[in-house]
């Protein structure tokens, strides 16, 4: 990235342009012995050095580091540095809120029981099986979520209009093909 | 295999009387050959098969969870989506993507382009980067045709072979624009998937990992941070499986042994990428704060 080819320009890269906020109350642990850093850079001093299992709040991300506070004293992270242990209860929505039971009776989904998987394949908690099966297909609604589609132009001046830079990156296995430039 | 065919013939034998095969014995013919060849695991869907495959799975799907309300953030994750997609080793699909209504957190792709993904997994990312890493994870298995492998392989055979009869049957009941019944063949067989359960299993782990690195590829050669699929793991790890064993944490790798596989991988992209945005303010302007 940028941050490595001018080492100078890393830290206000990294501090202004890159880290998006927390959520509310993130709480971590480091995974193993690691290092605070003063910015988000290996290069960086370092603020403190944190045994594994330090539990760190965690203030922002960006890139490979995240801000944290450790035992009174703030810095950055390596993202793969630490954990996150399960917190919150799938049902819940952020905002407080049960939602799952809620909008389940809403849309006729409370109360199904099953022994099958939950589908998913980024997810935490899915529909049912059974409210899917036996949903009736809504080809209506197809073609709603049809008539949203984005063509080429379309996704292409979005893009420009946030600068976003793209960059030849080969598929995984695939070395040679698509070099950086 | 050939009991298969035969049981096909056997189903349209039952369906059709002999004059109308007659009056329909090109269009018939020509539905029994696609109906045989998708019961070969070694045969390739044609891209028409795999979109019509995946809209009726789609349709199934938003019989159960509707839309979202908001013409906004419907568009809004299409141009994210589509962008992404034109990244990929697919660009021209007929990329759709569709936010659902439901408070629970997922996203599921379908066969040929179409992605759903909830309001309970939107609202739960703080970037555009983050919502980039869950859409390119899902746009990956698109690409890598998880979907139809896992449809095609060994264990789900005997639904497999259930596809074909929609096919022949549909084509016999069609004529004009769609004279093989595509179209409606995609809609049972989608529904058919849903049905039996086939489509619902969950995917084997190295698919979730292979679909997890070209996702962070596809993220970063559209100018997002890598990192978002990242946040989006972090978020999932701190997120309860709520005991019934029901939750995608039972069924899928842990997001913590995702997170592993990725740490040998993401530096490596993170090094070619030119000044990656997360965009945090364009999301939360179209999502709104949470």
């Amino acid at each position: 990235m940028a941050a490595m080819r001018f080492p100078l320009l890393a830290a206000s890269i990294v501090a202004i342009l890159l880290p998006w906020a927390a959520r509310a109350d993130e709480q971590g642990f480091t995974n193993r012995a690691t290092e605070l850093k003063e910015r988000g850079a290996a290069d960086a001093a370092t603020v403190a050095s944190l045994p594994e299992n330090t539990p760190v709040k965690v203030l922002a991300r960006g890139g490979g580091w995240t801000r944290v506070e450790a035992g009174g004293k703030s810095g950055w992270v390596r993202v793969f540095h630490l954990r996150f242990p399960s917190s919150v209860e799938s049902g819940a929505s952020s905002s407080g809120a049960s939602g799952l039971g809620a909008l389940g009776s809403a849309l006729g989904f409370g109360g199904t029981k099953t022994t099958e998987a939950r589908l998913a394949s980024t997810g935490i908690r899915g529909l049912s099986t059974e409210d899917v099966k036996n949903a009736s297909p809504d080809p209506e609604e197809l073609k709603r979520m049809q008539s949203y589609r984005a063509d080429r132009g379309a996704a292409e001046r979005f893009a420009r209009e946030a600068k976003l830079a793209e960059a030849r990156i080969p598929a995984p296995g695939e070395p040679g093909k698509g070099e950086s430039r | 295999m050939r009991r298969a065919a035969w049981m096909l013939a056997a189903a349209l034998g039952l369906a059709v009387p002999a004059s109308r095969a007659i009056d329909f014995g090109s269009i018939l013919n020509k539905a029994i050959d696609t109906g045989k060849q998708l019961h070969d695991a070694n045969r390739e869907f044609t891209t028409e098969e795999e979109v019509a495959l995946g809209e009726g799975l789609a349709s199934g799907f938003l019989g159960a969870a509707p839309l979202a309300k908001d013409a906004n953030l419907q568009r809004y994750v299409n141009r994210v989506g589509k962008w992404l997609a034109l990244h990929s080793d697919r660009p021209d699909l007929p990329w759709t993507f569709g936010v659902v209504e439901t408070d629970t957190v997922n996203a599921f792709a379908m066969p040929g382009g179409t992605v759903l993904i909830t309001r309970g997994l939107v609202k739960r990312l703080s970037s555009e980067a983050e919502l980039a890493g869950a859409l390119s994870h899902e746009i990956a298995h698109v690409v890598l045709k998880h979907q139809l492998k896992a449809i095609q392989s060994d264990k789900n055979s005997e639904a497999f072979a259930s596809l074909g009869k929609g096919l022949a049957g549909e084509a016999i009941a069609r004529r004009g624009s769609d004279p093989v019944g595509l179209k409606s063949w995609g809609a049972n067989a989608g529904v058919e998937l849903l049905k039996n359960g086939v489509f619902l299993r969950p995917l084997d782990r190295s698919m979730e990992y292979e679909a997890d690195k070209l996702g962070v590829v596809i993220a970063a050669r559209s100018g997002y941070d890598p990192y978002g699929l990242v946040g989006v793991l972090e978020m999932l790890a701190q997120v309860k499986s709520d005991g019934s064993g029901l939750s995608v944490l039972d069924t899928h790798p842990a997001p913590a042994d995702r997170l592993a596989e990725l740490e040998g991988f993401v530096p490596d992209v993170e090094k070619r990428v030119r000044e990656p945005q997360a965009l945090e303010a364009r999301f939360r302007k179209t999502v709104g704060a949470q």
